[in-house]
């Protein structure tokens, strides 16, 4: 085991503009650090060796934590999670978000872990995915050449990759108001002794007892080379069909959308079983009546 | 390479050249001579290298020197004074609350943050904050007792 971290140069870019101009001149070659507790790991045991370390916390528009009502939340790059979990607002409107910051690391490491470090280490367990996912979060990018804003289902591809190129950085995720009246949460089994994912489910439902305007969102950690949205869920279960045969319905859709591997943490039928048992747990939570 | 950086530590300011890849642990360890600082995991899964940066707990093998510029650092040499020490250490020792002691600077520290933040913490508010530190001895009941119990001195 390395003791030490490899050799980088530590660059501490004041504003975005430079941060930025420093990325498009080392691309491949830098990483970005914010709060570092994955990167800090993956230097030590040398999965990462960067030439370069651009520190972002020192550009101030990257420390925005907003809500405004109606537009949701602005949560910037360099916003510890203990910050995101102190606004009232995320557990009483974006609980499935709340449910998965609260078993996130612990709460040292919260204090500089960040959101959008979470999604762009882009690991398929990543906890805060499946909740961006059911909340249609937006990723909010930045590169020399200019902004877009992706969205969280278009962010994630493959193993620990992401659609961002190389000179680019995401500044803030926004998480818009979700639908009225809506109920989310973020179920997660794991062992004990650890937070990592074996399974994750985050759900959202709204308008639950009207068959033509209910909502109903689904989507999974851990159970697919990245986090997945099973998006057909939505419209199958429109339908004046009794709830306990569209609880049915949304876990058959949800087992052809997961494809889990076997690691030393569960076997891919345990995983199996874990979705459907899950999604049936957090559907009879926000449904009822199953 | 040397990059000078500059930090208050327990109250005292501090010049220090270090290297890029310096963590804050390796400064406070072996140039600081902190020994309270311990030096484990090295990868943010023990805790007991954390130190209050700001007045909050962070698992310092996770901070870099360089990150750690112009802050504050306190560890466990930075909370008595005058030789006398706090009503939290205190009721450490009443509780037996230290065993063989390798992980007692972290939990001391970070229930001081603790209770500095939220002076009459609920149990569950403890067992949230202190869990991200391991005590090999798993003492924990005697720990977490001595931390309500010093929440309660205080009130």
């Amino acid at each position: 085991m390395f003791v030490s971290l490899p050799d980088f140069e530590y660059l501490r870019p004041k504003s975005l503009d430079e941060a930025l101009e420093l990325l498009d001149d080392h691309a491949e070659r830098a990483r970005v650090l914010a709060g570092g507790t994955d990167l800090m790991v993956d230097m030590r045991s040398r999965v990462l060796s960067p030439e370069y370390v651009i520190d972002v916390k020192g550009i101030s528009q990257l420390h925005e934590l907003r809500y405004e009502r109606g537009a949701g939340f602005t949560i910037g790059a360099a916003v510890p999670l203990n910050e995101v979990m102190g606004m009232l607002m995320i557990k009483e409107r974006y609980r499935a978000l709340y449910d998965a910051l609260e078993d996130m690391g612990d709460e040292i490491l919260r204090n500089r872990a960040t959101l959008v470090g979470n999604i762009c280490n882009a690991s398929p367990a990543a906890d805060t995915a499946a909740p961006l996912l059911v909340l249609d979060a937006q990723v909010e990018v930045s590169s020399v050449n200019g902004k877009r804003v992706l969205e969280i289902k278009d962010f994630f591809k493959g193993v620990k990759g992401t659609t961002l190129e190389p000179n680019e950085v995401v500044t803030a995720i926004h998480v818009p108001e979700p639908p009225d009246g809506s109920r989310s949460r973020y179920l997660k089994a794991k062992r004990t002794s650890e937070d990592l994912a074996i399974v994750g489910v985050a759900a959202l439902v709204a308008n639950e007892d009207d068959p033509k305007n209910r909502i109903v969102r689904l989507a999974y950690s851990s159970v697919a080379p990245t986090p997945v949205r099973a998006f057909e869920v939505e419209e199958a279960l429109r339908s004046d069909r009794p709830i306990p045969d569209l609880v049915d319905r949304a876990v058959s859709i949800a087992l052809t959308k997961v494809s889990p591997i076997s690691d030393v943490r569960a076997g891919r039928e345990y995983r199996i079983h874990l979705v459907e048992l899950l999604t049936r747990l957090v559907l009879k939570e926000l449904l009822g009546g199953a | 390479m040397g990059h000078e950086i500059s930090l208050v530590v327990n109250g005292v300011h501090r010049r220090l050249h270090v290297r890029q890849n310096e963590t804050l642990l390796e400064v406070l360890r072996d140039r600081l001579q902190l020994k309270s600082v311990k030096a484990s995991c090295w990868r943010g899964e023990c805790g007991l290298c954390t130190v209050l940066l700001g007045g909050e707990p962070v698992k310092s093998c996770m901070v870099l020197a360089l990150e750690a510029d112009g802050g504050s650092v306190v560890t466990v040499e930075g909370l008595a004074r005058d030789g006398k020490l706090t009503p939290l250490q205190r009721s450490f020792i009443d509780h037996g609350a230290v065993q063989c002691g390798f992980c007692t600077p972290a939990f001391l520290l970070v229930a001081q943050a603790l209770l500095e933040r939220n002076p009459g913490p609920t149990k569950k508010e403890v067992l949230s904050a202190v869990n991200g530190l391991i005590c090999r001895c798993t003492g924990y009941h005697q720990i977490v007792e001595a931390i309500l119990e010093a929440s309660r001195l205080k009130e």
